[in-house]
């Protein structure tokens, strides 16, 4: 104990931690009926977290080139001993983030926490669930197996209807005309340096402006808030996330002796697309909306306007804290908390009936 | 009696702390014991892509021929009369049956329909539509590696 | 001197009288040299394009590529510019050959083995000889002109090798070079032929192996019938010709009871049950006495074959529905990510055995086929052990999970225990 608090010292007096220790000891956590919704972000990271290890595992013998993907992928989950669970605690929990994910941006946002003056961890949470969408994109090409194949090749192509920079986009993304071994390389690089550089940045502003900021408290519930007694970060928030991730990693460990992730068939360039292509569920709800719409709306490309639509809204969300402009007094307007709600209903409904086969 | 209740309530925390530091260190093992194994690679070391051991050159006298695998499929590796080492893809390009070397004949031969390919893979009687695939061969030392033409 | 004179006096006087014994010796240039004459310098500038086509053709034709020029057949005197002198019948010139004139024409040299060797030392020489044989010969014998002669199938001008692919009598395209009479019902109807050859050979293994798979050594009308000697093969001749290439399955057949009692019933051996010109893939169904199966047409309900084939087809059926669930369980476990390398060797061997089942139903015997579908049901067994083995390695790892399951969700319970317990 005592060498313990003598390298404490040590550091103290070399960092001048003492006020951080002082920060963290003295932070708090509002208590009311919602507080359940402050464990999402760190959910989220904890399946981050998880990502990153069982990611850089699989970098041990994962090989990005189109004769050695899906068989090196093979040799992880047959031969590798325990490759089997990191594939497929990598492929759940990447899908579990985005989930967390998503449960987070919308917990925050019906809370209104993104108003004025959280703007920023509002943008950079935005900007970090894109982050992790890439992330999934980039990801399910990796095993090169038929079902990620064609769903690549019909993801990038939607790339290719945006208005003046579609062509080079396309090209950009499959470094090529086609989706071929080069495309693999690419979406590899983008997987394991781009975007986990981008994310840590990201993800670092985010949580420092969240430590700096405290909690938000939203309007309705701040009488809630001051009349109970608030909880303590450390130990007890952070033990109550612990007791979240555990939570976490036992859905995991659920999810991959239940649904053990399916390694699937080669991908074969040359062969037709086989039927029941789709791209991960998170993308269920662009994908379909996209089909439905038809062909030509008033001399319009259908599909350019259905990412005209998605650009816009992708927009409007974004800049919630700015056009909301109530919430900056703490008064948000109601139009959208409609909106909020309608957006939710919307993906929600179109992902499950997706996924039920509705649009089939 | 407070003390006694206090004394209580202190061993019942401790076997809670030990309890709990006991499952977690537990959870911890469970997750860190596939890490430590799954960082050390099993016997065969790489995905059998485009490369394969086939064999050893001092177990194959001239005149002979040996299946080998390349992943599932098989392979024939063959030593000629003079001692050239060849390899081919074993299914025949009929029926996919495995082919085999005939040290009477010389040559590779399909026992199912009598299909009858020559020394460098081509089909020269019988059924079969089309040469074996040719691999190319690598010799190291006694080791003879095969390699698919890509 | 003297010998010069009488040599082309007797040279003349040969080709006048037995007009094409042999080429004159001015069209006759030097081996694999261009012939040059003044027949295609005139020809080729002829406002009638059916006198210009032949010097067009002439071109590419191999005659002339290889020095034999226009006179080496047409004779006449191609040194000459003037069209009369050139085209002078009394210069043994002949403007268009009757049907009856082509064979012997094309023989005079192509039955000539020393002169063809000059140009070619590996060609056969004995094309008229076989086409005499042939049913075309026999009926051109009898004054029939409708039958094929040389240039019915090699063509007249511009004659090209057979190993040219632009060639008619290219294994890809001879098929519709003998359809031009034999896809003529009414002109095959005066001979006896049903006329609808080409169209049942079209529907065959052979011809989707010579058109999909452009193998080129699938046998065409004439791996079977013959070239130049082209006959229908007897009765007693057609295992012999499916023999060439089918040599195991030939072999079988001559073992089986089938080989004496098809001679017996001067009934032709493998066309019986696969048909001639329309020879389907075979399928296991046809095994029995159904109206659509083939020992029906001997045999009768009850007797030893209708057993035998019975217990035959039961065999295969067995090994080849075992074949399917075992393939499917195998491929599910490897899609779930099992390596599955040893029981993809087990499948492989259950193919092989398969393979050879089938061809030993040629022998007929019970026994040897079932020798062969144990073997099958034996891999297959084996494929399908290795698959349980995998099942029960991923319940396994499941049961793996669970515990570490149970001891995470105790970590969890003791942890919100732990928390109560702070923030009472």
């Amino acid at each position: 104990m005592r060498a313990l608090e003598k390298f404490w010292h040590a550091l103290d007096e070399r960092f001048d931690l003492a006020p951080l220790v002082e920060f963290a000891t003295h932070k708090e956590v509002p208590r009311h009926r919602h507080s359940w919704a402050y464990y999402f972000g760190g959910l989220t990271l904890f399946f981050f977290l998880v990502q990153i290890t069982t990611g850089i595992l699989l970098l041990l013998y994962y090989r990005p080139t189109s004769e050695a993907a899906f068989e090196s992928v093979q040799f992880i989950v047959t031969r590798v001993p325990f490759g089997w669970l990191v594939r497929s605690v990598h492929s759940w929990s990447a899908n579990l983030m985005i989930l967390s994910a998503f449960a987070h941006m919308f917990s925050v946002y019906f809370m209104g926490s993104y108003a004025k003056p959280r703007e920023l961890t509002w943008w950079s949470g935005f900007a970090l669930l894109a982050l992790a969408m890439g992330f999934g994109f980039s990801g399910y090409l990796l095993p090169w197996n038929e079902l990620a194949f064609f769903a690549t090749r019909i993801g990038t192509d939607m790339m290719s209807k945006v208005p003046f920079a579609g062509a080079w986009l396309l090209k950009f993304l499959r470094g090529g005309e086609e989706v071929t071994g080069a495309t693999l390389t690419r979406f590899f690089g983008f997987h394991v340096a781009v975007l986990p550089m981008i994310t840590a940045a990201l993800l670092s502003l985010h949580l420092a402006l969240i430590q700096r900021q405290g909690m938000h408290v939203p309007e309705s519930l701040e009488k809630e808030a001051k009349a109970r007694k608030p909880i303590r970060f450390v130990p007890n928030f952070m033990l109550r996330e612990g007791a979240v991730w555990l939570l976490g990693l036992a859905a995991l460990a659920a999810l991959a002796a239940f649904f053990p992730w399916e390694l699937g068939i080669k991908a074969d360039p040359f062969a037709s697309a086989p039927a029941g292509i789709h791209p991960e569920w998170y993308f269920l709800f662009m994908f379909e909306t996209l089909k439905l719409i038809p062909a030509h709306v008033l001399g319009i490309e259908g599909e350019l306007l259905g990412l005209g639509v998605f650009g816009l809204g992708g927009l409007v969300w974004f800049l919630v804290p700015v056009l909301d402009r109530g919430s900056r007094t703490g008064h948000r307007t109601r139009a959208f908390l409609v909106l909020g709600w309608f957006l939710l209903a919307y993906i929600v409904s179109f992902t499950l009936a997706s996924l039920a086969g509705v649009f089939k | 009696m407070p003390a006694a209740h206090e004394g209580r309530v202190i061993s019942r925390r401790g076997a809670l702390n030990w309890l709990l530091g006991t499952s977690l260190g537990a959870t911890l093992a469970a997750a860190l014991y596939p890490v430590f194994r799954f960082v050390i690679p099993p016997e065969v070391a790489e995905a059998p892509v485009n490369r394969v051991l086939a064999g050893k050159l001092s177990e194959l006298p001239t005149n002979s021929g040996k299946i080998f695998r390349f992943g599932s499929k098989p392979g024939i590796l063959i030593r000629t009369v003079t001692g050239d080492v060849r390899a081919f893809s074993a299914v025949c390009t009929h029926l996919a049956c495995t082919v085999q070397y005939r040290p009477d004949f010389q040559h590779i031969w399909c026992a199912c329909h009598n299909g009858h390919y020559d020394l460098q893979g081509k089909n020269i009687a019988g059924p079969p539509p089309r040469p074996l695939d040719a691999y190319k061969v690598d010799i190291a030392g006694d080791e003879v590696y095969v390699t698919k033409r890509t | 001197m003297t010998d010069r004179i009488l040599t082309a006096t007797v040279v003349l006087s040969l080709a006048a009288v037995a007009a094409f014994a042999a080429p004159p010796t001015s069209a006759v240039g030097t081996p694999g040299k261009h012939a040059e004459d003044s027949c295609v310098g005139c020809h080729s500038k002829l406002e009638d394009s059916r006198l210009r086509a032949p010097a067009e053709a002439a071109n590419s034709d191999v005659h002339h590529t290889q020095g034999v020029s226009c006179a080496g057949c047409h004779s006449g005197d191609p040194t000459s510019d003037d069209p009369a002198v050139a085209m002078d019948p009394k210069r043994g010139f002949v403007a268009k050959f009757t049907h009856k004139a082509i064979p012997e024409m094309c023989g005079s040299c192509h039955s000539n083995a020393a002169f063809m060797l000059r140009y070619s030392p590996n060609i056969p020489t004995d094309q008229l000889a076989q086409y005499r044989t042939s049913k075309h010969g026999q009926a051109l014998a009898t004054g029939d002109t409708n039958v094929a002669v040389c240039t019915s199938c090699h063509g007249a001008h511009g004659i090209l090798p057979p190993a040219d692919a632009r060639s008619p009598v290219y294994p890809t395209r001879i098929v519709e070079t003998c359809g031009h009479c034999h896809g003529n019902a009414a002109l095959m109807s005066r001979y006896g032929i049903k006329g609808n050859e080409i169209s049942e050979y079209k529907r065959s293994v052979h011809y989707a192996a010579l058109v999909t798979k452009n193998d080129l050594s699938a046998p065409t009308c004439k791996s079977c019938h013959g070239a130049h000697g082209a006959m229908p093969p007897g009765i007693s001749s057609v295992s012999n010709v499916c023999g060439t290439c089918h040599l195991s399955q030939r072999e079988r057949f001559d073992q089986s009871p089938h080989k004496d009692a098809f001679a017996a019933l001067q009934q032709p051996a493998c066309e019986s049950c696969h048909s001639n010109h329309a020879i389907l893939h075979p399928q296991d169904s046809w095994i029995g006495m159904d109206d659509k199966q083939v020992c029906g047409s001997c045999h009768s309900t009850g007797d030893a074959g209708a057993t035998a084939a019975a217990r035959i087809a039961s065999a295969l059926g067995k090994a080849s529905s075992a074949d399917v669930t075992t393939l499917a369980r195998v491929q599910r476990v490897e899609r779930a990510g099992m390596l599955m390398d040893e029981a993809s060797v087990k499948l492989e061997e259950a193919h092989q055995a398969f393979v050879m089942a089938q061809l030993e139903i040629h022998t007929t015997s019970v026994g040897r086929v079932e020798a062969q579908t144990k073997t099958v049901l034996g891999a297959l067994a084996a494929a399908d052990k290795l698959a349980a083995a995998s099942e029960t390695e991923i319940r396994y790892r499941r049961s793996g999970l669970f515990i570490s399951l149970a001891v995470i969700a105790l970590a969890m319970v003791l942890l919100i225990l732990k928390i109560r317990a702070m923030e009472r």
